[in-house]
């Protein structure tokens, strides 16, 4: 609204035009027809602060102010100090009406205009500066400042100008009247809006980057991230703040003027410098690929750090010049060693993507930013140049966006190559899986052969130590089988019936009677032969048996005279020579069958049977009869205490046992006792059941 | 003369004994002859012989079984067996005469002599009531044993009462666990053999232990101890060999 007024006003008013005049203490000016601008240059007075000591406004009138045109300079210029100075401005309007004009000198970083009528002392009219306003956008419009004249007055306008920056902005003074004051505003408010454009794009890219390096470190935590933020936050305030001196902009940092003078170089050193270092260090994996360059990163990067810290101290002690002159320092003598460095970095790993992006981006930002420098020395000479090191040139961010890029792309491969490991190692892993699988089941299938060999070896000697046992048990069924034998010689050999055949062959000797003492000697051999023969053996034929029979009931039979008779019945079926049974099996019952056959009161003779069958199935059945008086009752009868001695029945009943035991062979025996059967009948029966093996 | 029968159950037996009776002992009259032990029996309490010839084993009994039922009979009585082991204890420890078939003429001939003279004396027919006594005890923990003395009289004493018994000479002393000593009519070799099975055991060549009667086996000297307090010398072999036993 007030610069709608203003430019009414100026359309009012602004009629006439400057008419130039030779220098002298006075303009006099036609107020009301001004040329469009007015160069002032020749009708200002300067006075120089040259020491440190400012001039109090109320002594300023009493000071000789020159002429001195060469102050001004239009562009940027180095001044090598901090520039303080006065102007004086003596306007008379010759006009009829009373005037307004603009007077405009540049953008400084202080600045105070005052007015006084001739000889009057000094006004305070308004204050503007870039260090100085912490308005927002309306700040901009302060550094036009006032000449109001009223017509056919004089009046005298100071303007005091602190520069403390080394680098003065343009310094032309220039008196507007209000068209000429809008259309240079709208001239230069458009300028800066480009330039502000550029930059706030570039703003928005780097956010993006910034957003994607955050994400990607959040995705995959890698300290590389972490710098890459760091590097793109530094540049986003380095950025965001060079806003802030772009006139007729507005930033955020607006409320601290001050902060231009801050963040400039460290920020600069931080991003460029320290930042690029710490990255590179970590994106390149320098510590394992090339130690000798960590080295050198690190130690870079900590004399950054020093640096950063020292221009920090220069800033707060407000020698703002300083650090600019580092920086400059820095940047020159850093160029070749980058140079170096890029190219050893290119030798050293000549086909690693990740350090081609490293040195793409490396080598476009540091191309531009010497582009941006050597360009700049053209316009503004060397120093100016080295002032404006910092400066943010198209060129320079073009070079900072590619290499913001480069890394990225960098970031995102550097990714994919950890994301590629992690798949090898994946891969890796499962093949060592397989292979440790496959080790198992070879082992496994040794361990199995190992068992199955032990197991193998085991049987072995299990059944080598079943033979033996069988061999151990074989001999132990032998060591019985003799000692039987012998209690079969024993049993069978009775005693009492050698004996007492002897005595009858003894009798028939004393009575004379040679032929039968020579039948009853040679039977009785026979048998002890045979006896003595057979006890040895474990199967005779059963002709053999028979005959043994025979001749042992035909001996018995004459010791008891016409008390016994006996009887062997033989199936004709069977083949009595092949036949075999165990020798000595039948005997012991037969004698029994003698021994209680003729003790039967009602029976004055002694029948005894011996009947072989062949019955089905292989089987010999051999049944043994007497009509004694059965076997109860002589068990009833046998006075003896029974432990006396084992009769021979129970001694063939043990043998067939054992036979059985070593031969499988299934013999049975059976004793009967006729009166259990039928009570009318006495006598005993033994069945005795030979398998034929 | 002296009346005798023959019990037995084998006709070639009886003929026998009485054909060498009339060939070698004239003084001695067969009066009759039985085939088993109730024949026997009856022909004793018939005939009131002075001697009988037994047999052991008869078809309805023993010897013994004739002995028992004949108790009121004064005679004394001869064994004759084919096979004596069965009954061995029980007629040697009661001093019973025994002969062997086939039967020989100077066993035949000593035993007759010793019946002789004890019919003539008219000896004690304790020994009969020794015989049965064994018999009859089917246990045999312990044995009743007959001994006769050398001064000509007879003792029982039981088999387990004895401590130990050593060779004299020609005879036997016996030492008890009581501390009698007695001196037996017999040789030790007759009474060792007879012992050997009875849990006896020989320590030297001349002395014989009852084996329940050792106190303990001295370790370090060749000496038994036996209960009493009386030590035996003892070979190394038969101490090892005694040891054994006790494993």
């Amino acid at each position: 609204m007030s610069r709608f007024c203003f430019l009414l006003l100026f359309l009012c008013y602004s009629t006439g035009i400057f008419a130039l005049a030779p220098a002298e203490d006075t303009t006099t000016l036609d107020l009301a027809a001004l040329p469009a601008s007015t160069d002032m240059r020749f009708y200002i007075y300067t006075l120089e602060e040259k020491d440190r000591q400012p001039y109090d406004p109320s002594q300023v009138p009493q000071q000789s102010f020159t002429a001195n045109p060469r102050l001004f300079h239009q562009g940027k210029q180095n001044n090598q100090r901090a520039h303080a100075f006065w102007l004086k401005l003596s306007v008379r309007n010759t006009g009829t009406m009373d005037s307004s004009l603009t007077f405009f000198t540049g953008w400084h970083d202080y600045m105070y205009w005052y007015a006084a009528k001739p000889g009057g002392p000094l006004t305070l009219v308004s204050k503007a500066g870039l260090m100085l306003d912490k308005g927002d956008v309306d700040r901009w419009e302060n550094y036009g400042f006032p000449v109001q004249v009223p017509a056919g007055q004089t009046r005298v306008f100071y303007l005091h100008i602190i520069n403390k920056s080394y680098n003065e902005n343009t310094l032309m003074p220039v008196l507007y009247n209000a068209l000429q004051f809008e259309r240079f505003r709208n001239q230069q408010m458009t300028t800066y809006r480009a330039e502000a454009v550029v930059i706030q794009v570039l703003l928005g890219m780097l956010m993006v980057l910034l957003s994607i390096a955050i994400i990607n470190y959040i995705q995959l935590p890698d300290r590389s991230y972490l710098y890459f933020a760091a590097y793109i936050l530094g540049l986003i305030l380095f950025f965001a703040l060079r806003l802030e001196s772009k006139p007729y902009q507005l930033s955020v940092f607006h409320n601290w003027p001050m902060l231009k003078y801050y963040w400039d170089i460290p920020a600069l050193l931080f991003c460029f410098y320290l930042m690029y270092l710490l990255f590179g260090n970590a994106f390149l994996n320098l510590k394992e690929r090339y130690p000798y360059m960590e080295g050198i990163f690190t130690i870079a990067a900590a004399c950054t750090g020093g640096i950063i810290i020292v221009c920090m101290y220069c800033i707060a002690i407000e020698r703002y010049h300083l650090p600019r002159i580092i920086y400059s320092y820095v940047y020159l003598a850093t160029l070749l060693p980058l140079l170096l460095i890029f190219v050893a970095l290119a030798k050293r790993s000549r086909h690693h993507p990740l350090v081609r992006f490293f040195l793409l981006g490396s080598v476009c930002f540091y191309a531009a930013c010497l582009g941006a420098f050597l360009m700049q020395i053209r316009p503004l000479g060397l120093t100016s140049a080295l002032g404006e090191l910092s400066a943010p040139s198209m060129l320079m961010i073009t070079g900072v966006l590619l290499q913001a890029m480069f890394f990225l792309a960098g970031l995102s491969y550097r990714n994919k190559l950890a994301h590629h490991e992690r798949t090898k190692t994946q891969e890796m892993l499962i093949k060592q899986l397989n292979k440790n699988k496959e080790l198992q089941r070879k082992l496994n299938e040794q361990l199995e052969e190992l068992v199955k060999e032990q197991t193998s070896e085991i049987l072995r000697k299990k059944q080598e130590l079943e033979e033996q046992r069988q061999i151990q048990l074989d001999i132990e069924y032998d060591k019985k089988l003799t000692e039987i034998e012998l209690k079969a010689i024993r049993a069978q050999i009775n005693p009492h019936f050698i004996f007492n055949c002897l005595n009858s062959i003894q009798l028939f000797v004393m009575q004379r009677d040679y032929e039968y003492a020579q039948k009853y000697l040679s039977d009785f051999s026979y048998l002890i032969r045979k006896t003595l023969d057979f006890s040895r053996r474990n199967f005779i034929s059963l002709a053999d048996e028979i005959t043994y029979l025979n001749t042992y009931l035909g001996l018995e039979k004459m010791r008891f005279e016409h008390k016994m008779e006996y009887d062997i019945r033989l199936d004709p079926a069977i083949a009595t020579a092949e036949l075999e049974i165990p020798a000595m099996l039948l005997q012991p019952y037969v004698e029994n069958a003698v021994k209680y056959g003729m003790t039967n009161p009602n029976q004055p003779i002694g029948r005894l049977t011996i009947h072989f069958r062949q019955l089905p199935g292989d089987m010999l059945e051999c049944i043994i009869e007497d009509n004694g008086i059965g076997i109860n009752r002589s068990k009833e009868l046998r006075t003896l205490p029974k432990h006396h001695q084992s009769s021979g029945m129970e001694i063939s009943f043990n043998r067939a046992e054992l036979l059985n035991k070593m031969y499988n062979s299934g013999i049975h025996i059976e004793v009967i006792d006729k009166s259990s059967r039928n009570f009318a009948e006495s006598g005993t029966i033994v069945r005795i059941l030979i398998p034929q093996l | 003369m002296i009346k005798a029968i023959i019990i037995d159950d084998e006709r070639n037996s009886r003929d026998i004994i009485a054909l060498m009776l009339g060939k070698y002992c004239p003084q001695i009259q067969i009066v009759d002859t039985a085939s088993d032990c109730n024949d026997g029996i009856s022909k004793i309490k018939q005939h009131h012989p002075q001697l009988v010839f037994l047999d052991l084993e008869m078809p309805d009994g023993t010897g013994f079984d004739v002995i028992q039922g004949t108790q009121g009979e004064a005679f004394e009585a001869v064994f004759v067996t084919a096979f004596e082991k069965k009954f061995l204890h029980t007629i040697r420890f009661s001093e019973v005469e025994i002969i062997l078939k086939p039967i020989d003429k100077e066993s035949l001939l000593q035993a007759v002599q010793t019946v002789s003279r004890r019919i003539l004396a008219e000896a004690s027919k304790h020994r009969y009531k020794v015989l049965l006594d064994n018999f009859n005890n089917g246990k045999h923990t312990s044995w009743n044993l007959l001994l006769p003395l050398i001064n000509g009289s007879e003792t029982t004493i039981p088999t387990n009462a004895i401590e130990y018994l050593e060779s004299a000479t020609d005879k036997c002393t016996f030492y008890l666990e009581d501390g009698a000593v007695l001196q037996a009519d017999r040789s030790f070799r007759h009474y060792a053999d007879l012992f050997i099975p009875l849990r006896f055991y020989q320590v030297n060549n001349t002395q014989m232990v009852q084996l329940s009667h050792i106190h303990r086996v001295l370790q370090d000297s060749q000496h038994i101890l036996l209960n009493s307090g009386v030590q035996l010398e003892i070979t190394e072999r038969r101490k090892k060999d005694l040891l054994s036993f006790y494993k």
